[in-house]
């Protein structure tokens, strides 16, 4: 997908924040920074990663330096196999014009040699906030894969596709999104978030509901009127 | 079957094992996926995986399994080497791939009947 159609098609759609959450690699984060400015749209600096235990994990950052470093940090724990584009698509990286910059060559859908539970500790570090993904999806949700969120591992935002949060996650709060592959696809699930600015630390007071805030998904809403 | 001889016969590494290693193996299970292990798994099976995350250790206690088979050489963490310690499930090892050694156990079984 263009960055520009992205940032457009969001625009129009009435979507104040997106973020992009690319398969093991933040290699298009700043030129999808660039076309979200472009139009005023909020912007959060994303990836998402595929663990050893093929669960997925969303990741989120204030900067382009901390998804970086995540990204660098990451980067050589990628299985050396070769993409088929003939199967899973070019990996092309682009620029705003949608000219073709560079490859990337290893297959992305790939797991990451990372246990879900140090992915979650290196997004930390690199003062990420980590968002399990569609929790309640097989294949690729924590639930399938896990069983069960992994005691210890406490949360602040989860991503469920059904809209509610399975059990264990509590007192995580549930997040609705798009999971956008295709441009049709942005906007599909969104999420209310009652925020003073757009920082992932103000994401995570409003999943506590603090001093006001307030996250909840845009379709429970629908379905309560 | 007894597990001491499932671990003998199949030449079993013994990352952590319960005080009372001689339960009986009734069946087996393969699966990376931990819900359906939950789902599909019954009492004495022999779990064999490559999952190593911690939670495995959880599903074989709630499923009342037999023991857990590593296979194709995967190592557990310090932090689930203990944890199966504390529970009290069995947690052994293989070189062998999945098919290997659910094949080999199967047999095994199969001959005991």
């Amino acid at each position: 997908m263009s960055p520009r159609r992205i940032a457009h098609t969001a625009a129009e759609g009435g979507i104040d924040l997106i973020a992009i959450a690319d398969h093991n690699t933040t290699a298009m984060v700043d030129v999808m920074a660039e076309a979200a400015a472009e139009v005023g749209l909020g912007y959060l600096y994303g990836i998402e990663m595929q663990t050893r235990e093929e669960v997925h994990l969303l990741a989120f950052f204030d900067t382009a330096a901390d998804c970086h470093g995540l990204g660098s940090a990451i980067d050589r724990l990628l299985p050396e196999r070769p993409n088929r584009p003939e199967y899973f698509g070019d990996q092309v990286i682009v620029d705003l014009d949608e000219e073709i910059v560079d490859r990337e060559p290893r297959l992305l859908i790939n797991s990451l040699d990372l246990s879900f539970d140090d992915a979650v500790a290196l997004v930390r570090e690199h003062r990420g906030l980590p968002v399990p993904a569609h929790v309640d999806r097989a294949p690729y949700g924590l639930v399938a894969q896990l069983g069960f969120p992994p005691e210890g591992l406490a949360f602040e935002l989860v991503e469920v596709t059904g809209g509610s949060l399975p059990g264990g996650f509590a007192p995580a709060a549930g997040v609705c999104f798009s999971d956008a592959h295709r441009p049709e696809e942005i906007g599909r699930r969104t999420t209310v978030f009652a925020i003073e600015e757009i920082s992932t630390s103000e994401l995570a007071l409003a999943a506590r509901r603090i001093g006001g805030r307030s996250v909840r998904c845009r379709e429970q809403e629908r379905r309560e009127t | 079957m007894q597990l001491s001889e499932v671990i003998e016969r199949l030449s079993l590494d013994v990352f952590a094992v319960a005080g009372e290693v001689d339960v009986a193996v009734t069946g087996g299970i393969s699966s990376d996926l931990l819900s359906y292990v939950l789902s599909a798994a019954k009492p004495g099976d022999l779990w064999i995986t490559i999952q190593h995350h911690e939670n495995v250790v959880a599903v074989a206690q709630v499923a009342g399994l037999a023991a857990v088979v590593l296979a194709d050489g995967r190592q557990p963490s310090d932090g689930t080497r203990e944890r199966a310690s504390a529970a009290g499930v069995a947690l052994l090892g293989s070189s062998e791939t999945m098919f290997e050694v659910g094949a080999r156990l199967h047999g095994l079984l199969a001959g005991d009947r």
